[in-house]
């Protein structure tokens, strides 16, 4: 808690001006920013609450199963005579695994956000823009995940919100499960899958998420299963693996590749690295593999 | 404020086509409508007959051989039920440079797929030179889910490599979609469905750091196969066969120095096609996805991915039976 109300200003401010600290010395000033005993103003948590729920490393969504086509990558990489170090392979991977899901799923997550009522077209679209068996394994299992943890776990406390604002989403998600639960299929062998990106969108709307913070978390998510996965494939060790997630770098990927996306309609996302969709089908063709994908 | 055209506007436009066979009674294919207006022209040469079916040919040409900045071609393509049609090209179509990357070249074609009737459309690959920016859409819209046929590729490949071109364009994209349109199959008529999305996105001016060269990892040429609806049933089976057949990466191959003896034609036949593979740096990928097939390749070159797809579609014979083997004309 100390941390939350030393990044706090007002607090800082009201502190500061007290006359009894300004005899104090320099040192001891620059140590007293945490207040004892003065009321304190605390912002509305309930977002951030959210936000950390759903960034927990422990959601069981199954992730840890997944590399995302890395695993392929590498292998197919160790046939090439003119590559670096694996650790080098690993960080062009990680730029191109978050474009690459920038390009294909982060649509999803914006439009699914900002129009829930689509979930059941945007479920089916996504389905349809996804080439590869493997890809497609991997974006359904995490996507029932979380809508298992949502029904399970976070529905009987959001469930029942009055908001306006979160209404749609938690509207939404509960005729999804209807469909998914009763197998409503209106053509035989097309009924829903529950692909993660529009589930991603909605259900961090239903919590109250901003979609700035939804979407940047829904990247950052993934690198961080790109990174725990290049743990498990020993090319990076566990801090180096904490080096690569604190990098301002990463921030800016991020970032950019929100901005570059943040208009695009999921008419137009699309695969921007054709590599990538034959690394990926390939996973299924290695000899050894510890990934699901 | 307005002025009414004294002129009523003509209904020609500039790179439009119409392409349409419809069925004579009671079973007579014919090719109904053949239009086209410059830059693009159309040709079609006598049909063939192949397993007793009369198959129209029709030739996608561009004058020059190419389009250029500013190039809109809008082709329509439909086949009414029980026929059939093949799309070719006459090389490969060529993308010349703009000089402003935000001119785009643009190529949207729709066809229209009755019950019960088959496209097959092999093209030469698109080859977009140095300071090019094309983009491209192939709609299909299946009026019958299972019987409805297409089989269709979509490739592009580097530009121009002798003169140094490697993905040295401004920007490629090029859209596929697979729509079942539906008739009786659907519970609302009016609702369209998206079977299939493909879309690839190349642009020079990415969001971050990575250049197009990092993108497609040394290859030359990419690839996706569409293949949907009964009469490339076999065909489909045949790639997701062969793509089970594979090898796997990263066994040990204990027996290097050992010749193998192979009797059976099929695997060797398998083995030799497999070998080119390697040489020509062909890797490629085959899934079933809600119904359809859907196989993405790359090479190094172009001749490469052109000779490993010949040999796919040879060993297996669906397209050669059915559309002649004309149809294979771009893949030679």
């Amino acid at each position: 808690m100390t941390s939350g109300i030393d990044s706090s200003p007002e607090i800082i401010s009201q502190d500061v001006s007290s006359s009894s600290e300004r005899q104090m010395s320099q040192a001891e000033i620059s140590d007293s920013r945490i207040p004892a005993s003065s009321a304190v103003c605390l912002p509305n948590f309930t977002a951030l609450h959210s936000l950390v729920l759903l960034a927990d490393s422990a959601l069981p969504l199954g992730s840890f199963a997944f590399s995302s086509g890395l695993e392929s990558y590498l292998a197919h990489r160790t046939n090439k005579s003119s590559s670096g170090s694996n650790g080098a392979a690993f960080h062009s991977f990680l730029r191109l695994s978050l474009s690459t899901l920038a390009s294909t799923a982060l649509p999803y997550v914006f439009t699914a956000y900002r129009r829930p009522s689509r979930l059941e077209d945007l479920d089916n679209d996504i389905d349809a823009s996804t080439p590869c068996t493997v890809a497609r394994r991997a974006s359904i299992a995490q996507g029932r995940a979380l809508l298992s943890v949502w029904e399970r776990s976070f529905k009987p406390h959001y469930g029942e919100a009055k908001d306006e604002a979160l209404r749609p989403a938690i509207d939404a998600l509960k005729a999804f499960q209807y469909k998914l639960r009763n197998a409503v299929e209106d053509i035989p062998g097309l009924g829903i899958n529950a692909h993660l990106a529009p589930i991603w969108g909605v259900v961090t709307r239903a919590m109250g998420l901003s979609l700035q913070d939804s979407a940047y978390m829904f990247l950052f998510s993934h690198a961080r299963t790109v990174i725990s996965a290049g743990v498990r494939a020993s090319v990076l060790g566990p801090y180096q693996a904490q080096h690569v997630l604190a990098m301002p770098e990463l921030q800016e990927i991020i970032r950019t590749l929100l901005e570059a996306t943040w208009n695009t309609e999921v008419e137009d996302a699309g695969q921007t690295i054709p590599a990538m969709d034959l690394w990926i089908g390939r996973h299924e063709k290695l000899y050894s593999r510890i990934f699901n994908s | 404020m307005s002025f009414s055209n004294p002129f009523s506007l003509s209904s020609s436009r500039p790179g439009n086509g119409n392409i349409l066979v419809s069925l004579l009674p009671p079973s007579t294919p014919v090719l109904q409508t053949l239009s086209y207006q410059y830059p693009l022209k159309l040709i079609a040469p006598n049909p063939i007959t192949a397993n007793d079916r009369l198959v129209y040919t029709v030739f996608i040409l561009t004058y020059g051989g190419g389009l250029v900045a500013g190039d809109t071609i809008l082709l329509d393509v439909t086949l009414a039920p029980l026929t059939r049609l093949t799309l070719l090209t006459q090389g490969s179509t060529k993308i010349y440079n703009t000089p402003d990357r935000k001119k785009l070249t643009q190529q949207y074609t729709v066809a229209s797929i009755a019950d019960g009737s088959a496209l097959c459309y092999l093209p030469d690959p698109v080859q977009p030179f140095a300071r090019s920016a094309f983009s491209q859409t192939q709609v299909y819209n299946l009026q019958s889910r299972t019987n409805s046929s297409i089989c269709v590729c979509d490739w592009v490949c580097e530009g121009r490599p002798a003169r140094n071109e490697t993905w040295s364009f401004y920007s490629y994209t090029s859209k596929n979609e697979v729509w079942l349109t539906g008739s009786g199959e659907l519970e609302a008529p009016q609702k369209k469905r998206l079977l299939i999305r493909d879309n690839l996105i190349m642009d020079d001016n990415g969001s971050f750091s990575t250049g197009l060269r990092e993108r497609v990892d040394g290859q030359g040429i990419f690839g996706t196969l569409i293949i949907h609806g009964s009469m490339f049933e076999q065909l489909g089976n045949h790639f997701m066969n062969e793509f089970e057949h594979l090898p796997r990466m990263g066994n040990r191959k204990w027996d290097d120095h050992v010749e193998q003896v192979v009797t059976d034609p099929i695997q060797a036949a398998r083995l030799s096609r497999q070998g080119r593979e390697k040489t020509d740096g062909l890797l490629w990928t085959s899934a079933k996805v809600r119904g359809s097939v859907l196989v993405k390749f790359g090479a190094k070159e172009v001749e490469g991915a052109r000779r490993w797809l010949y040999a796919m579609f040879k060993a297996e014979g669906t397209v050669e039976r059915e559309f002649g083997e004309r149809a294979l004309l771009c893949l030679r």
